[in-house]
């Protein structure tokens, strides 16, 4: 038989059967360590599917003197995830400028700036949460302070990155003019970085979007505490529309930031 | 003339170990045009570099007007740093803000606190800064955000920049490595022009001869970090280049015909 032409390099091929091998191999032991088999989800689907076709469906309002209720819960969430990250913002923006050896004063401390960051950034916004709940107590402003901490976390890196990409070489012509560090900053790297930042800003607005509603869960208030409390009172229906309610502000959210954030681009 | 700069057996190694200098000394005196010659890697950016210690040395001393610049620091090292201006491969403009912002960014260095910050310039700055755009041919673009300009243009509010600082001494890192031969005359003849109205020294780092032979008063030829050729133009020899760049006439491509290069020679 001839041999067939091969449409890529052999070596490529083999690295992509060795990583479909590994991805079976990876989900047949998940499996028997989880005791989980998907196929429990279709040998118990009756079960499954009367839990949604009857608790959940259809939608239901909840009751129209609680409708004012829970929009303005939606919009504590919103101011949440707002405030949350324009703080950050601003914190991490002071901060970055100490974590890059390129632009800082003291070069030597920029490695301990950004490991900081990464510290505080790998662990989850409702790590935080529940860290803080238990220390403080349940509240808005709990629910506030603990995404600050991994927005900022994450901004100083992402602000860090930004200002490496740009602005190395303005801030040395500023040098050679005799300028200050803040002359440096307002002069040349703000100007040169100021739409990355806040494209990274929009990014980050959205992702807190999503972990305000999530934080609100576990006691930050907001929608997320509404819907908890239906949820806790069986009214799944009720809960239903909360949901949607989430999902089209998580939507119209991010339509609007991708929008701005084109804007930006131009 | 009076001297403006001096090196005295100047040594920089970086932290890899590469040595980049090895021993350089030479002086420099108000109203020359030198022209650092040299292959890649044999050290011309960091003799540049050392000038306004954005790059520090090793050993030695470098005195720059007067002063030794390796004991200044914070302030004093800033007012040193204000009498030499410094123009770039890559322009290193601030790209988002205007032609006129990145010329005035020239005074920062004689500016204080708050207005320094957020770029309040004195009128007489402003006026001055405005000439010296239309000096160069750029009156039309003052209020262009300097990402619109082109390489040549670019290059022209760098120098404009540079001026503003009212240096005694302007530094050049390869100002024409990334134009077409058009600008890059272009550029050549406006710092060749302003440097010797406003009488300001002038160093140059190139890679092409026929250019460092037609506008300096002298050239430095660089060769693993030691000069190993410093004279005016016309002592340039065929013999002395293949010293520089460390290989036989024929192998190196030069920025002219034989006859172009006497012609430049007449005119130099
Ligand atoms: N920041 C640095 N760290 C380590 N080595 C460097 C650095 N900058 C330059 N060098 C080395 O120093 C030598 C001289 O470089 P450079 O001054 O840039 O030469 P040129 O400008 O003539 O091409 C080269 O071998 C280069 O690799
Ligand atoms: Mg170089």
């Amino acid at each position: 038989m001839k041999k067939k032409i091969p449409l890529i390099a052999h070596d490529l091929k083999k690295i992509y059967t060795i990583f479909a091998v590994v991805v079976v191999v990876l989900f047949i032991v998940c499996t028997i360590l989880t005791n989980f088999n998907v196929m429990s989800l279709v040998s118990n689907g009756d079960a499954f599917w009367s839990f949604i076709t009857n608790d959940f469906l259809p939608p239901k309002l909840p009751k129209a003197s609680r409708i004012p209720g829970v929009l303005s819960s939606v919009l504590v969430t919103l101011a949440l995830a707002l405030s949350s990250t324009t703080i950050a913002a601003i914190l991490a923006m002071f901060v970055a400028l100490f974590g890059s050896e390129k632009v800082s004063p003291f070069p030597k401390l920029a490695k301990v700036v950004r490991g900081f960051a990464t510290f505080l950034r790998n662990i989850p916004a409702l790590v935080w949460a529940f860290i803080l709940f238990s220390s403080l107590g349940i509240g808005t402003g709990v629910g506030f302070v603990a995404l600050c901490i991994t927005s900022f976390a994450f901004m100083v890196r992402a602000f860090v990155e930004t200002m490496e990409d740009v602005s190395q070489d303005c801030v040395e012509s500023l040098l050679t003019v005799g300028g200050t560090f803040p002359q440096r900053v307002s002069q040349a790297i703000l100007p040169s970085c100021l739409s990355g930042f806040l494209s990274w800003f929009l990014y980050c607005v959205e992702v807190n979007i999503r972990a305000s509603t999530i934080v609100g869960m576990v006691g930050g208030g907001g929608v997320g505490m509404t819907l908890f409390s239906y949820i806790k009172n069986f009214q799944y229906d009720i809960a239903l529309s909360i949901i949607l309610l989430i999902a089209l502000m998580v939507i119209v959210v991010d339509q609007v930031t991708n929008i701005l954030r084109k804007e930006l681009l131009k | 003339m009076k001297q403006i700069l001096k090196f005295e057996n100047v040594i920089k190694r970086y932290p890899n170990g590469v040595h980049a200098l090895n021993g350089v000394s030479f002086e420099m005196k108000e109203g020359e045009f030198i022209s650092v010659i040299g292959p890649s890697g044999s050290g011309k950016s960091t003799l540049l570099r050392t000038i306004n210690k954005l790059i520090t040395i090793s050993e030695g001393t470098v005195v720059l007007d007067g002063e030794k610049i390796s004991d200044k620091k914070g302030k004093a090292l800033r007012s040193l740093r204000r009498k030499v201006g410094m123009i770039f491969q890559n322009y290193n403009l601030v790209y988002s803000l205007s032609v006129l912002q990145n010329v005035l960014h020239g005074r920062l260095g004689f500016m204080k606190g708050f207005k320094g910050i957020f770029g309040i310039y004195s009128e007489e700055d402003k006026k001055k800064a405005l000439s010296l755009i239309k000096e160069l041919g750029l009156e039309q673009f003052a209020y262009n955000r300097a990402s619109d300009l082109s390489g040549g243009q670019k290059q022209r509010v760098g120098i404009a920049r540079a001026i503003m600082q009212e240096p005694k001494l302007l530094l050049c890192d390869e100002p024409i490595a990334s134009l077409d031969p058009s600008s890059a005359k272009t550029i050549m003849d406006l710092l060749k022009d302003m440097t010797s109205k406003r009488n300001i020294a002038c160093i140059v780092n190139l890679h092409q001869l026929d250019v460092a032979m037609k506008y300096s008063t002298r050239i430095i030829g660089l060769s693993k970090g030691k000069i190993v050729f410093d004279d005016t133009p016309d002592k340039l020899t065929e013999e002395a280049i293949e010293k520089i760049y460390g290989t036989s006439y024929e192998n190196l491509m030069l920025g002219g015909e034989k006859s172009e290069k006497e012609d430049s020679f007449n005119c130099a």
